[in-house]
């Protein structure tokens, strides 16, 4: 693009999503997937889900976060405004969860049922839900971005978390860990169900937000960005775990291999989705279309 | 109080960039780096077409979305109205960039990048490290010339004005389409040019009311 051509029609933001910005999209995807399977561990009461949804945050969204600063190590530098700024009230949800997590995780190995116990698991799920839900608060305070201009965003970031989470914790299960089974894949059809019915409203109310907001939509339906929509969120994301639902509720279970292909599914849905919401945002063009 | 602004004459900007090159030579902007764009676009269908030309800058709105998305406090605005980054205290994650609906922020990845690639630094770009060193891994954006309005001021000259005290685009336009002065001083130049041609801001709608207003 050259100089005098920025901005003059509809423009995508790249910078969280192209080039190192795929490292925002990989650190959305791992905050959301810690955050939803730490809270789907508290409810199956999971010590295993618990530390790995600990371990997911602190490695992997930490890690990706730093690596896409410009001055990582300013990086303490960003709690600063929590009073402004998402990006540091994010920052520090994702400190209280890891500081929470950590003595949650100490206090159930060491001292299980006492209340100490119990008021951690509160205040690091309370985080959790936090860690997984801020990033569409931040998306959403960028009003440039009509796509991303939705109360409907951060709902989207918790339910699409819970989801990969119940994934996770499946496959947890299925590596012999301390998990209900039966009840982990009741959750997650509800939370296959609710995350479809909302993806569809998002994406459909996105049409009313302005020129741009439906340019998205275009975009996302029949664009470039139209193949990781179709194959990734609505045939892996939707359409074959809720095949393998009904085809499980007939033959009466599911097969190892059945639930693996389905987590398998899910985690790509997950991870296309947030692909999809960040190639999404597109900002409407600078220039009115006449003015003299 | 004062509040720094300018307006733009969208009739007399003819586009030559001169706007362009002498805020490059100002700050010694490296190769990407654009605090001044000018746009061009064609709109209409022959045999009625027409180009518009806009000179675009930040805004250095009154209500600044990046000084609000800015988690470290690095990007700041000062009782003038003027938004400024510390690239001290910037930490490179980029959110006021992508905050900003007009776009106006750059990032600044690499700081060996050359005009001439190959060829090494030239002398100008040698004087421009030392002498506007910006940190690579942070975001710079156009700072309405603070340097030369708050020298200029010292000396006791009028930015808008006096040639020394206003932002190099203004002084360098040969077709005069920039103005430049204190938008809360109703008698300014710039402010009988908002009121008389019904001047306008770029997407009111955003809410950050930018002061940079655009008049045709």
């Amino acid at each position: 693009m050259k100089p005098y051509e920025w901005m003059v029609k509809f423009t995508p933001q790249t910078e969280w999503i192209e080039q190192r910005g795929l490292l925002v999209w990989l650190a959305e995807v791992s905050g959301g997937l810690g955050g939803g399977l730490y809270l789907v561990s508290l409810y199956l009461d999971s010590l295993w889900g618990m530390f790995v949804s600990w371990s997911i945050v602190v490695a992997l969204k930490g890690g990706f976060h730093l690596a896409y600063l410009g001055k990582p190590l300013r990086f303490w530098r960003m709690v600063l405004k929590p009073q402004n700024s998402w990006m540091s009230r994010g920052l520090i949800i994702v400190f209280l969860f890891i500081g929470f997590g950590a003595l949650q995780l100490i206090t159930s190995y060491l001292f299980p049922g006492t209340a100490w116990e119990l008021l951690f698991k509160g205040l690091a799920g309370i985080t959790a839900f936090g860690t997984a839900m801020y990033p569409g608060f931040a998306m959403n305070y960028v009003n440039g971005i009509p796509f991303w201009n939705s109360a409907l965003l951060p709902i989207l970031f918790i339910v699409y978390g819970i989801l990969d989470g119940f994934g996770i914790v499946i496959a947890i299960a299925l590596s012999g860990g301390d998990v209900n089974i039966a009840a982990a894949e009741v959750g997650s059809r509800i939370f296959l169900i609710i995350s479809a019915i909302i993806l569809g409203i998002y994406l459909w109310s996105a049409t009313y937000v302005g020129q741009a907001g439906k340019y998205s939509v275009k975009e996302l339906l029949r664009g470039s960005v139209a193949p990781v929509l179709w194959l990734g969120v609505v045939l892996c994301g939707i359409a074959i775990p809720i095949v393998i639902v009904i085809s499980s509720s007939f033959v009466g279970g599911m097969s190892a291999p059945l639930l693996i292909g389905g987590i398998m599914c899910d985690m790509i849905g997950g991870l296309s989705l947030k692909y999809c919401l960040l190639k999404g945002g597109i900002y409407a063009p600078l220039i009115p279309s006449t003015t003299y | 109080m004062t509040r720094w602004g300018m307006v733009v004459h969208l009739q007399k900007c003819v586009g030559c960039y001169s706007c362009v090159i002498s805020c490059k030579q100002e700050h010694y902007l490296p190769p990407e780096v654009f605090w001044n764009r000018i746009l061009i676009s064609e709109t209409g269908k022959y045999p009625t077409v027409m180009k518009q030309m806009y000179p675009v800058l930040c805004g250095h709105c009154k209500e600044p979305a990046c000084v609000k998305a800015c988690p470290t406090g690095a990007t700041s605005q000062r009782e003038d109205g003027i938004v400024m980054v510390n690239y001290d205290e910037c930490v490179g994650c980029r959110y006021c960039l992508i905050a900003c609906p007009y776009q106006q922020r750059t990032y600044y990845a690499d700081g060996n990048r050359e005009y001439f690639p190959g060829q090494g630094l030239t002398e100008l770009e040698k004087i421009g490290k030392e002498l506007y060193p910006l940190q690579p891994g942070t975001v710079v954006k156009c700072n309405f010339c603070l340097e030369r309005v708050d020298e200029g001021i010292k000396q006791g000259l009028r930015p808008g004005v006096d040639r020394e005290a206003t932002p190099a685009c203004v002084i360098a336009c040969p077709a005069k389409a920039r103005y430049f002065g204190d938008l809360e001083e109703p008698q300014s130049e710039i402010c009988q040019l908002i009121k008389e041609r019904r001047a306008f801001q770029l997407h009111p709608e955003f809410g950050t009311d930018p002061s940079v207003f655009y008049i045709v």
